[in-house]
């Protein structure tokens, strides 16, 4: 049976709707039961007239990275859409506006530029949304309804979506939005109906009521609120502030409360107080931001106190790329600031890991009484996906504060030095446990104390702490034959996803390898990474940083020198880079 | 005026008898005798006492110097956070808790240089926390070197030549920045901090004490208690509070009168 692994794209000038329609897209075949990974691509200056792209990948099976291939263009702009021509696959949909209105110059169609063998559907946008709704600003929707008749779509998938989209717009702009839609299904069915293309089939299955389609920034927003957060503080930084407008809107429904501090120090400050208090908390910033919070979050190791913090990681260093996706916040994350300063670091791979893994944090954070940092980056952040929402999170991470019993007057010792490094933590209003907490080596009863029998003892109780968090951590995920492989790749963040593209591509081509998600970044299964290095002859590491930061966190694990696969292009690892290294690697045996 | 803290093993005595000493660490205060901080904390304690506030729902936030030291010394629960945070973590520990009294303690380096940039903000989100700023124009843990409310032309160690830079007024700041209360106290008299720490709790916004204090060892020339003595009088009998204006007047002509200097009497 064939299967539906189909990507499409809407191009045009920054103004012509391109996002919308990219959305509308999205959730549409959503809704459609198919799996979809969207992500978008547009101007970083708010008044650009840049080239806006967004990119839909629809399947039937899990989809786990953009594809590399385009095999549908809707082109709202033929000038900018020229840049997208390459990436075309053989025998492409492209759906382009052939109004006459539509073109700046007379040669600069699309259809002069594409490939032999394109399917090319012209179409008059402009003058068909004029003529269904009075103005050609719906000619977006027209060029959805020619793609819905052209592939072969339930127009009421469409009919769905653009309702919920526009339905608090008022009457008079949802019912332009779906003439405009309509006026593109009929005009396509009219015309085109020896070429319609029923590429979405088999249909999808559909999904259960709680599946949802989030970007990565919202999941973390949606997995806060469900695991009890009460309070955010944060300062705006791209690309984290969606996660404060997403509560923004929510959390005072819950009784919470988000706060827009002076800046990122006071931002943490305020999440280790209410934490300190009893109360999850929670802060998301980028490296800039990340960078000015590290001394607080090692004050939150020395004196155990919970909290949870959002990196978003985007280009660096310092203001570098503000718009455009890396991973080299690594190191700042596990060792940045003063100190042996073992925090958890926490990287999902794709948006419903962004989902788990932050609920997993407060929990993480409370019974380990540590600050917990999430590292995601900016294609993970505004990617959307749809994912099933776990059952019961709320349970899952009740009752991880681990409190103090015995209420002896004085005997309280809010450090005391046990096996597993974890000691009962009392908050204030509690009576008969009054303490201080210090960012000061202190005693097990928290006294300031500089002896080196103390700092050596509370250091090691702090290290085993953590380290035990290990066994809540997730672990490795490998995705092989499990057997003596060709190659190994090791992937984090969201690149994983372009690494098991990869592998499955060198797979399904009858290569001997692996791939290997590593999401618990500090602290890391030691065994389980080592274990799965021993069985690779070579063992690649790609990632979207200069320096390789995982492999310097990793690489001596093996018993030679990891292979490196370093980008920074500022753009999302393409699969088919992964993929000739592997097959360089097979093939040379070269490093 | 007797100076509280000068016979430091009868002050220890007397903290302990009335059961607001740390009872955890039975550790003397880090002060050096004669140190001013021994008057605010005498002054914080007899208001606690006197609120009848129950110490288990009293914190104390500090930040990094002699000041800094306040929560171990204090029979509530503390909070040591690092230098010049003092503010936003006491933010944090308040909106989680509003039943909790949220004390902020800091010296003029802690609250002044490091951590200035959040008096404003802290002023005007109006949070119900009480900010006690030592302003003894020194740092004192680091060994004297000029803070932003020392004079233009301090010498020590690192400035031989005396400083160049302007002090700062913390009241005027804090009037500035629209805090809804502000006093200026005078470390040397513990019942008047007390008094004010009294009115501070019981207004609902953010309360700041800009307390004048001494260091006895390492500053022979400014803030002595002898100067500070010659120089704090109280506000005139006419004085109202409640007057930004007036407000205004009397801190721009007058760097030593204490008391309350402005209470904003509408609902915070």
């Amino acid at each position: 049976m064939p299967k539906v692994d189909v990507t499409v794209e809407v191009c045009g000038m920054a103004g012509d709707g391109t996002i919308a329609a990219g959305g509308l897209i999205n959730e549409a075949l959503s809704e459609g039961g198919f799996s979809v990974l969207g992500f978008d691509s547009y101007p970083a200056e708010i008044r650009g007239f840049g080239r806006c792209v967004t990119h839909s990948r629809i399947g039937n099976n899990e989809v786990v990275a953009l594809g590399d291939v385009t095999h549908v263009l809707i082109s709202l702009d033929d000038e900018q859409s020229r840049s997208r021509v390459p990436f075309l696959s053989e025998n492409s949909i492209v759906i382009f506006d052939s109004s006459p209105a539509a073109y700046v110059r007379e040669d600069s169609s699309i259809a002069g530029e594409v490939e032999p063998g394109t399917l090319l559907f012209g179409m008059p946008l402009s003058d068909l949304a004029t003529a269904a709704s009075g103005t050609e600003r719906g000619r977006n929707l027209t060029a959805l309804g020619g793609f819905t008749a052209i592939c072969g779509i339930p127009s009421e998938l469409f009919h769905r979506v653009i309702k919920r989209r526009f339905k608090a717009k008022g009457e008079k702009v949802l019912l332009a939005n779906l003439n405009s839609f309509d006026a593109g299904v009929t005009y396509a069915t009219q015309n085109f109906s020896e070429r319609i293309r029923n590429i979405f089939i088999p249909p999808g299955q559909p999904h259960g009521h709680e599946n949802v389609l989030l970007s990565g920034n919202q999941a973390i927003g949606k997995a806060a609120l469900d695991a009890g957060l009460k309070l955010y503080f944060g300062y705006p930084i791209t690309p984290a502030t969606p996660i404060m407008e997403y509560l923004a809107s929510r959390l005072p429904d819950r009784g919470g409360r988000v706060v827009q501090m002076e800046d990122e120090i006071s931002s943490i400050g305020a999440v280790l107080g209410s934490f300190y208090a009893g109360v999850r908390a929670m802060t998301a910033t980028s490296g800039p931001g990340f960078a000015l919070m590290t001394e607080l979050i090692t004050h939150g190791v020395m004196a155990e106190i919970p909290a949870v913090i959002i990196d978003a990681q985007r280009g660096g260093p310092s203001t570098g790329l503000p718009t455009k996706t890396e991973q080299s916040d690594l190191h700042a994350a596990v060792f940045g600031g003063p100190g042996d300063s073992a925090r958890i670091v926490i990287a999902p791979t794709n948006v419903s890991e962004c989902y788990r893994y932050t609920v997993k944090s407060f929990q993480l954070a409370e019974k380990y009484q540590t600050p917990v940092i999430i590292l995601t980056d900016f294609y993970l952040d505004n990617r959307v996906e749809n994912f099933p929402i776990p059952q019961a999170v709320e349970s899952e991470i009740e009752n991880s504060n681990i409190f103090p019993r015995s209420s002896v007057k004085g005997s309280y010792n809010r450090y005391s030095v046990t096996e597993s490094g974890i000691s009962p933590r009392a908050l204030p209003g509690m009576e008969g446990f009054i303490f201080a907490a210090t960012g000061l080596e202190h005693t097990e009863k928290g006294t300031p104390d500089y002896s080196p029998e103390v700092h050596t003892m509370m250091s090691a109780k702090r290290h085993r702490k953590i380290l035990g968090a290990l066994a809540d951590m997730p672990a490795p995920e490998e995705f092989s034959s499990g057997n003596i492989m060709d190659v190994g790749v090791i992937g984090w963040g969201s690149t994983f996803g372009s690494v098991l593209e990869a592998v499955n591509m060198a797979r399904g081509r009858g290569m001997n390898v692996g791939a290997l998600k590593i999401t618990s970044i500090f602290p890391f299964h030691l065994d389980v990474i080592r274990e799965f290095m021993n069985r690779c002859s070579h063992c690649l590491v790609p990632e979207l940083n200069f320096e390789g930061q995982l492999a310097n966190l990793i690489g001596h694990l093996h018993t030679k020198d990891v292979v490196r696969l370093n980008r920074v292009t500022g753009m999302p690892f393409p699969p088919s880079a992964i993929l000739a290294k592997i097959e360089d690697l097979i093939q040379t045996g070269d490093e | 005026m007797k100076i509280p803290g000068r016979d430091l093993a009868e002050h220890v005595k007397q903290i302990k008898e009335s059961g607001a000493f740390d009872v955890r660490s039975n550790a003397l205060p880090t002060w050096c005798p004669g140190c001013g901080y021994f008057g605010i904390h005498q002054g914080l304690n007899e208001c606690i006492r006197e609120l009848g506030l129950p110490h288990h729902k009293v914190v104390v936030v500090s930040g990094i110097g002699c000041a800094g030291r306040y929560p171990f010394f204090t029979n509530t629960y503390g909070l040591h956070t690092v230098h010049g945070r003092t503010l936003p973590v006491a933010t944090g520990v308040k909106m989680a808790n509003p039943e909790l009294a949220v004390f902020a303690v800091g010296g003029d380096g802690d609250g002044l240089a490091i951590g200035g940039g959040h008096l404003p903000h802290v002023a005007r989100r109006n949070v119900n926390i009480n900010y006690l700023l030592f302003d003894n124009s020194i740092y004192g843990l680091t060994k004297g070197q000029p803070s932003p409310s020392s004079p233009q032309g301090t010498k020590s160690k690192v400035s031989p030549y005396g400083t160049v830079d302007k002090p700062l007024n913390a009241t005027l700041l804090a009037l500035t920045y629209g805090a809804s209360f502000v006093a200026r106290l005078f470390a040397g008299d513990p019942s008047g901090i007390t008094n004010a720490l009294i009115e501070g709790i019981r207004h609902p916004g953010f309360s700041l004490f800009h307390i004048y204090t001494s260091c006895v060892t390492f500053d022979k020339v400014f803030k002595t208690w002898a100067n500070l003595k010659r120089w704090v009088h109280p506000l005139p009998q006419d004085y109202d509070p409640t007057d930004l204006r007036q407000a205004f007047d009397r801190v721009l002509d007058d760097d030593f009168s204490i008391g309350i200097i402005y209470r904003r009497t509408e609902k915070a």
